[in-house]
């Protein structure tokens, strides 16, 4: 069946997003959420266990969690592509998901004959691909009501994959349970009010047989949390508030945001979970919200078992430049850190003050906090009052630094791999009144300035490496463009990085040296989804997909919507 | 940043060349101290400062010297009561007179100034030990002072403040001023807690000289004069300074344990000044407590100018140890024995 045909598709098509004076409105989305099945025998009826969730840190044929493995690390074992022969790399083809939303996700490959991708985007519309023929096996897509509010699309950012199952978070801040052979509700849990402001747009991550998700709504004045779920009922096993009582003052603590909206790390061996977490509420005046505001712009590490608060690292503290640290943690197993005499696990971050932090995994210790990956100019100065009538561009902007734009780990080479906004932009704060569920700023975060800081090198963007072991800055390229860089980066332990730029390139770089090794144009709308990687040995290719399309964040003009799914391909 | 912000950054951070200069002006009174043997910096008493304080208080600068103690500001200012501020004190000491322990305050705050006695020596343990987590050094210090907020907090102390006290305009932040200058509790008071004269002056300074970004902790002019806000979701603004002040002292110990590969002497300096001076805030705050409890000796103005004076000093110093200890830019850090 053609998927013209497809109901799933159609009720996507129909929901439209609007850009309101109080975010993203999503309308027309249908009453009740819809599934369509078009040849769902396809699909091998295995199921995945976690530890085959684990293995696939090591299989060159699975992509079975956001990351691509649990310590995210985004980087595949398959060795087909490597710096020598990836000016070979080929489309192999081009699948039209057929919504033209937000298109921010990471497609899951479950291993089989044929592979299965399990692919999402916005809004709250997944589908399963037969990799080898990009035939849509079953989509599904979900009933979003029309009172949800977005500060930044209708995005959504991937599934997650247990046993028979497929976990999707909801706009309306929920998860939804899919049978992953047919494409039906299983369970839904909503975990907030979505009326109060709260979302749900990263992918979620499944261990021990629950569901890890968190919260969106940093710009509405919410209170961040994280939850897990049992993964076969979708009851609450647990929840942690990110930000205790005891470290805001009064009343503050009930708008004080620091909210977990991208998918946390898990740690197997230590039954931990380390989770990034963005800005104070609200974003720009600190004046009401006294103190450092602990628990906020920083890593959160928390117990597995019983979300038991383990500790918290703070890269912003008391923010008022809405300096998130929203990208997913970089997991080290067994590193070593000569100069700090350290040796233990640990925990690398890429915020939006754009430093690498290597932490102590077991403490939350600071062992290394890198050079800068883009420029940090009038960087933790005070932003101005409204009534100063002065201005004071900043940089790293509001967009970073490194956003959620999820970084790579190649453990051969030792390097992490990061995707930085190079922009200034100017805040001004002011007093608000707090209303539930309306924006809930603080003040006024301008994109477009009159006058750079002095030494503004003009680069927009920056795809780079860090060593997390010295903090070197190894290696940088430029990326030039109107609009902001977004998506993530994957990497291949041959050692080629690759991304997806805002310009509707793909890219692939030398690992090693941030050499361009190849590059392909997919067109001029931009690229905001993160890559990801599998090897097929039936067809003897390693594949490398990514979905292209913009996203309402990205602003400045070039974005544009588009709905493909490319899928590149490289023969043994 | 304030121009004022720009001052203190030229002032002790020249060195680094990081803050680009905007202006020369100096109104924080601070700058980098030669009588020290590191480069500490410590609060000082520059010449615009002074002149701004002095034609605040409507005092000749002919009358106190380059650098002017609070005893001679207290000799030269003239000594009428305000009168309204008097029905203001008065106002508070009716509506709370009959709620707060006068016991446990006593003894609290008598337990907190010994913790503040004992600051110098929490200077000198520099980043605190700890294999897993940092010992408590800063936290113990406000230990006592955690428990006199909590009684505060319990019997209304804050939403009566609140009510009674008007917003922190400059004006009512001026006219402060020349009530503080004359109150004991920042002048002897403070003395005996190990606070110097051109300390205390510099408290003062912090209340004076900052009325402009003080009063930006409420609503402002954008707001037509006949509209209330609606301020159910903000803690009420004496709340937010002793909170405040508080929390921030409060996670020093792990922010200096975890960032300690960032950490230089100068930050550990600046911070033992600027959590002194909020300690101070507290303490004024926590002395007119317990002067409403005990109907003790503050008149009534008095007693307002030490809770708005406490209040301000108190959120002075919360913006300025971002500055010196939290925000630690790339020019701030320790450098890195790995590159």
């Amino acid at each position: 069946m053609a998927i013209e045909e497809d109901r799933a598709v159609k009720a996507a098509q129909d929901t439209v997003v609007r850009e309101t004076d109080q975010g993203y409105r999503v309308l027309g989305s249908p009453e009740e959420s819809v599934t369509h099945q078009h040849d769902t025998d396809r699909i091998p009826r295995k199921d995945i266990t976690e530890e085959d969730i684990i293995d696939s840190a090591d299989d060159p044929e699975a992509w079975l969690t956001y990351g691509g493995n649990y310590e995210q690390h985004r980087c595949t074992t398959a060795d087909v592509i490597t710096p020598e022969n990836v000016g070979d790399l080929e489309l192999e083809y081009e699948l039209h998901v057929g919504a033209e939303s937000s298109m921010e996700g990471t497609p899951l490959v479950v291993p089989g004959d044929p592979p299965v991708m399990y692919q999402s985007n916005g809004p709250n519309h997944v589908k399963a691909i037969d990799t080898r023929s990009g035939d849509v096996l079953w989509s599904y897509t979900y009933a979003v009501p029309s009172d949800v509010v977005l500060c930044c699309d209708d995005n959504n950012r991937g599934v997650a994959i247990l046993d028979d199952k497929v976990f999707m978070t909801t706009l309306d801040s929920g998860v939804v349970a899919l049978n992953r052979y047919t494409g039906e509700e299983e369970w839904y849990t909503g975990t907030a009010d979505h009326e109060s402001g709260y979302s749900a747009t990263w992918a979620p991550v499944v261990y021990d047989g629950k569901v890890f998700t968190g919260s969106a709504g940093g710009e509405y004045g919410v209170r961040g949390f994280h939850v897990a779920l049992d993964a076969e009922t979708g009851d609450e096993v647990w929840r942690t508030m990110t930000s205790p009582d005891e470290e805001w003052v009064g009343d503050s603590i009930e708008q004080s945001c620091a909210t977990n909206w991208m998918t946390a790390t898990i740690d197997t061996e230590n039954e931990k979970l380390y989770m990034p977490v963005g800005n104070p509420g609200p974003d720009f005046d600190g004046s009401v919200r006294p103190g450092p505001n602990r628990n906020s712009a920083g890593t959160l590490c928390l117990d597995m078992q019983t979300g038991e608060r383990e500790w918290f690292h703070q890269e912003s503290p008391h923010d008022v430049w809405d300096y998130d640290s929203a990208a997913p943690r970089l997991l080290i197993p067994d590193f070593e850190m000569e100069h700090r005499d350290f040796e233990g696990d640990a925990v690398v971050s890429f915020g939006k003050t754009a430093w690498g932090y290597t932490l102590d995994a077991d403490t939350g210790e600071l062992l290394n906090r890198s050079e800068p990956g883009v420029q940090q100019l009038n960087m933790f100065r005070m932003i101005p009052h409204i009534d100063e009538g002065r201005r004071m561009p900043f940089m790293p902007g509001a967009m970073g630094g490194n956003d959620w734009q999820p970084p790579a780990y190649n453990p051969e080479l030792g390097l992490a791999y990061f995707k930085m906004n190079n922009s200034p932009q100017e805040a001004w704060w002011r007093f608000e009144e707090y209303e539930e569920g309306k924006k809930y700023w603080g003040g006024i975060l301008e994109d477009e300035i009159d006058q750079p800081p002095e030494g503004y090198n003009d680069h927009i963007s920056a795809v780079g490496a860090i060593d997390p072991e010295t903090g070197q800055l190894v290696w940088r390229d430029w990326i030039d463009s109107d609009a902001y860089i977004w998506g993530g980066l994957l990497t291949t332990e041959s050692g080629v990085v690759f991304g997806g730029t805002q310009n509707g390139d793909v890219i692939a770089w030398d690992g090693e040296t941030g050499d361009r090794l190849w590059e392909y144009s997919t067109g001029e709308t931009a690229i905001s989804g993160s890559p990801m990687s599998w090897y097929d040995p039936e067809t003897e290719k390693q594949y490398v997909a990514i979905q292209v399309g913009g996203s309402g964040w990205l602003r400045r003009g070039t974005a544009g919507r588009d709905d493909r799914l490319c899928v590149f391909s490289l023969e043994a | 940043m304030t121009d004022c912000d720009v001052d203190r950054a030229i002032m002790s951070h020249c060195y680094n060349n990081y803050y680009m200069v905007q202006s020369t002006t100096q109104y924080c009174g601070y700058m980098v101290s030669p009588h020290h043997d590191t480069t500490m910096t410590r609060p000082q008493i520059t010449i615009d400062g002074r002149d701004e304080l002095t034609d605040t208080l409507g005092i000749s600068r002919s009358d106190v010297g380059e650098r002017p103690t609070l005893s001679e500001l207290r000799r030269t200012v003239e000594t009428e009561t305000d009168p309204e501020f008097a029905s203001m004190g008065e106002a508070i000491r009716d509506d709370l007179s009959g709620e707060l322990d006068a016991e446990l305050l006593a003894s609290e705050l008598a337990a907190f100034e010994e913790q503040i006695a004992r600051l110098p020596e929490i200077r000198d343990a520099g980043i605190p030990d700890g294999e897993k987590e940092p010992e408590a050094l800063y936290r113990e210090v406000i230990q006592p002072a955690w428990r006199l907020y909590d009684h505060l907090v319990e019997t209304g102390f804050f939403e009566s403040l609140e009510e009674r006290l008007p917003r922190f305009t400059p004006d009512h932040i001026e006219r402060t001023a020349h009530e503080l200058v004359r109150l004991d509790a920042l002048g002897d008071e403070l003395g005996d807690l190990g606070f110097d004269e051109r300390e205390r002056t510099v408290l003062v300074m912090n209340v004076v000289n900052n009325n402009t970004r003080l009063a930006r902790w409420v609503p402002t002019k954008e707001i037509p004069s006949d509209v209330e806000f609606d301020v159910e979701h903000v803690p009420p603004l004496h709340k937010r300074a002793m909170g405040g002040a508080l929390l921030w002292i409060n996670s020093m110990d792990v922010h200096l344990w975890q960032k300690e590969v960032l950490v230089t002497e100068e930050i550990l300096d600046d911070g033992y000044w600027d959590v002194k001076a909020m300690l101070a805030g507290v303490d004024l705050i926590a002395r007119a407590a317990l002067d409403i409890a005990e109907g003790g000796a503050m008149s009534d103005s008095q007693l307002v100018a030490a809770l708005t004076g406490g209040a301000a000093i108190a959120i002075v110093n919360q913006e300025e140890i971002c500055k010196d200890v939290y925000w630690i830019t790339e020019e701030m850090r320790a450098p890195s024995p790995a590159r």
